[in-house]
């Protein structure tokens, strides 16, 4: 009677398989997503690399420009250009008898060019590229790791 | 036999288990398969990095208000990737065309054939400005966008063709300030030092240090590339438009009296700072390759600080602030000159062969007097008239910041080469030799309360985005201040009773003209080293300047030829240094 009682309240078998089957279903639709997920930052990073990439490519190129629009500048304002721009706008050199002193209150006279930052102001330096795009999946688990066991009593 | 629905069931979830479990296994498998990983690494190391080297930008050079004096402009490297040409003809075609290329040239070496890690690249020509590469982008382009060609013909392409941006050393002034500037020879990209002047002086620090990285290609590796820094940039003490104009007044001078050549020194004695040196011949330093013509024989690049010379009568600067600050005359001594002053058994004449009878110390250097010199120097006596031309640095190198310093040892009592008439001849300037930086160097001392600083020409420098101020250096105080007073005093009286033409309305000038014979062979040249050197306003200096022509052909003396020109000097150096006239100046104080 109790074999019978069994027997009755038993799980078909082939409910018992699906359970498996969905159970296992599960776990690949958990994998297939990690690893979604994976190729999905993969890409996201790869994709950054190439834009870093280029974009460290352009830094040099705007360096360069930057360097020849200045030697550029400095051709359109040579003394001697200056000097023929000038003269061809009328004016003369100022000779010693025509120039007239004024007193300023306060003026201490032309100052020395400062072209750069003085010593005095620090500047900090930082790594342009942030880690999260350096590391990978693994070294954010291993880390993550590593973190658990310093916090763990 | 038929199998039961559930069996089937199982074989097939077993074979899709199977299947999803073997996915892991070869993921697994192939992580740490040791043939795989090895050509893993193998493709890693050839293809996954590149080793590049990183070169820093040239510092640049600016004058003292920030004029760009030297900089670096782009241009382009054109070449061919061998691998990657479909048409040498069109390359050859176009680079002929937009460059004016050799046609042939370029046609045989864009049809080189290509040999793996031997022949791949070829560079074609260097130097190519940004609009030319432009030119040949725009042609690239239109030739990508050409419908395909039909069999048999074939359409034009610059495939292959590569242009690498460089910079290249430029300057914006062409020939000003270039004795100081000096030059890299660019065309040379496998040494780019620099020669002469600053750019040779401080080529270490505005070279920079190149980087030498490996970079990770693949884009998953990514990794920032190291900002290499720049050299150094440099900001002279030069003031541009002071150079500017002393640069056309000494050319009109060398031009006017038939000198050899010319040279202009201007220093601010209160700090050291070189204001203007211009010195014929002078270079456009652009043109670099036509040093040979310009710089024949044994021409100095900077007579300024390589030239030596006997200085003549503008020594006897020295001379007198010697002695006076030692004691062996006063202003108020009198010499009695009859012509001719004896010493070492020779006897010493005036250069103009004139008595001059009774005359106070003024008087002597007012007549620029030999034989009073002579005179005051055995009062010295050699041990002390030589340790104050020690003193003053004559004989040695002023350590401007300059490349290319020369100095003539000066001889000194006990070397064989020493005479007793050297004591005499040295006090009126003949018989040894110095540069002109150096001269200026030791009469500055008389200018600046005594003491000489340190000429220098760089005021800051810029490393790492910062700058950094030269700060100005005494090198010695060979006489005292009341001494440095009292003779330039003296020196403005003298100009003042000659009725000099150095002399400049509105303002008191301290100075002395000078006219040296040159020795030549055995004998003595027929021409001289006119000079003149001079300082204003006298009772509180602000410039001192050095003014030498070699060999002048209209006249021979220093008082005809360059005391003239030191006037023209500082009449443009008191508007350019905005230095008003003594009366409005004395009202401020």
């Amino acid at each position: 009677m109790a074999q019978n009682l069994i027997q009755a309240y038993r799980q078909a078998p082939w409910r018992t398989q699906l359970q498996w089957i969905g159970l296992f279903l599960l776990g690949l639709v958990g994998v297939v997503l990690v690893a979604g997920l994976w190729l999905s930052i993969t890409a996201q990073a790869t994709s950054a690399g190439v834009e870093i990439q280029n974009l460290e490519y352009e830094r040099e190129d705007i360096q360069r420009e930057i360097a020849d629009l200045k030697t550029q500048y400095a051709y359109l304002t040579s003394a001697a250009v200056m000097e023929a721009r000038a003269e061809a706008m009328g004016y003369v050199t100022a000779d010693m008898t025509q120039a007239v002193y004024v007193i300023v209150p306060g003026y201490i006279g032309r100052q020395p060019e400062i072209l750069a930052l003085p010593i005095t102001l620090e500047v900090e330096e930082s790594n342009i590229i942030k880690p999260s795009y350096t590391q990978s999946l693994w070294d954010i688990l291993f880390r993550a790791r590593l973190w658990q066991g310093t916090t763990q009593p | 036999m038929k199998l039961p629905a559930l069996s089937r069931f199982t074989i097939v979830g077993a074979i899709l288990a199977l299947m999803a479990a073997l996915i892991p296994v070869q993921m697994v498998r192939i992580q740490t398969n040791v043939d795989a990983r090895d050509k893993s690494d193998w493709f890693d190391q050839n293809f996954g990095y590149e080793e590049r080297t990183l070169l820093p930008e040239r510092g640049n050079i600016y004058d003292r208000w920030g004029n760009l004096l030297a900089g670096n402009r782009e241009v382009y490297e054109i070449g061919v990737a061998l691998n990657e040409v479909q048409s040498p003809e069109t390359i050859a075609r176009d680079l002929a065309a937009v460059l004016g290329a050799d046609y042939a040239g370029v046609l045989s070496a864009a049809s080189t054939e290509y040999v793996k890690d031997e022949i791949e690249y070829i560079a074609l020509i260097d130097f190519v400005d940004a609009d030319s590469v432009a030119k040949l982008a725009e042609l690239q382009k239109q030739y990508n966008e050409l419908p395909p060609a039909r069999r048999g013909q074939e359409n034009p392409s610059l495939l292959g063709l590569h242009w690498t941006a460089h910079l290249h050393r430029s300057y914006p002034e062409n020939e000003l300030g270039s004795n100081v500037i000096g030059f890299v020879p660019y065309l040379d990209r496998s040494n780019n030092s620099g020669l002469y002047g600053v750019e040779q002086y401080y080529d270490t620090m505005m070279a920079g240090t190149p980087l030498e990285v490996v970079i990770a290609v693949n884009p998953t590796n990514v990794q920032e590339i190291p900002n290499v820094q720049p050299g150094d940039s440099l900001i002279l003490t030069i003031d541009r438009e002071i150079q500017s104009k002393m640069e056309t007044i000494i050319d009109a001078a060398v031009a006017d009296t038939g000198s050899d050549s010319g040279t202009i020194i201007v220093m601010n004695p209160e700090t050291g700072e070189i204001l203007a040196m211009a010195t014929t011949p002078r270079l456009n330093i652009n043109e670099y390759w036509n040093y040979g013509e310009i710089f024949t024989g044994t021409t100095p690049f900077n007579r300024a600080i390589s030239q030596t010379i006997e200085p003549g009568s503008t020594f006897k600067v020295i001379t007198m602030a010697a002695a006076l600050d030692s004691g062996a005359v006063v202003p108020s001594d009198t010499y009695y000159d009859d012509g001719w002053e004896e010493v070492g058994g020779i006897n010493i004449h005036n250069w103009d062969y004139t008595i001059w009878n009774d005359q106070d110390m003024t008087g002597c250097m007012r007549h620029s007097i030999n034989t009073c010199l002579v005179w005051i120097a055995k009062q010295m006596g050699p041990t002390r008239f030589y340790e104050y031309l020690l003193r003053f640095g004559i004989g040695h190198r002023t350590n401007v910041d300059l490349y290319g310093e020369q100095t003539w040892p000066l001889s000194l009592p006990g070397d064989p080469d020493w005479y007793q008439v050297n004591l005499g001849t040295n006090a009126f300037g003949q018989g040894l030799a110095v540069t002109p930086i150096q001269l200026i160097t030791a009469i500055s001392a008389v200018a600046n309360d005594g003491t000489m600083m340190a000429p220098h020409i760089l005021q800051a420098y810029i490393r790492n985005g910062r700058q950094y101020d030269v700060e100005p250096m005494p090198i010695g105080s060979p006489i005292s201040a009341e001494t440095a007073h009292t003779l330039s005093e003296m020196l403005a009286v003298s100009l003042e009773e000659e009725a000099s033409k150095a002399l400049v309305e509105g303002y008191r000038i301290s100075g002395k003209t000078g006219t040296a014979d040159i020795p030549e062979g055995d004998g003595w040249s027929e021409y001289t080293n006119a000079s003149f050197i001079g300082w204003g306003p006298t009772d509180d200096p602000k410039f001192i300047v050095y003014v030498w022509l070699e060999k002048p052909k209209s006249d021979r003396w220093g008082s005809v030829l360059a005391a003239p020109v030191f006037q023209q000097a500082v009449e443009q150096l008191v508007v350019l240094m905005d230095l008003p006239p003594d009366s409005v100046r004395l009202q401020l104080k």
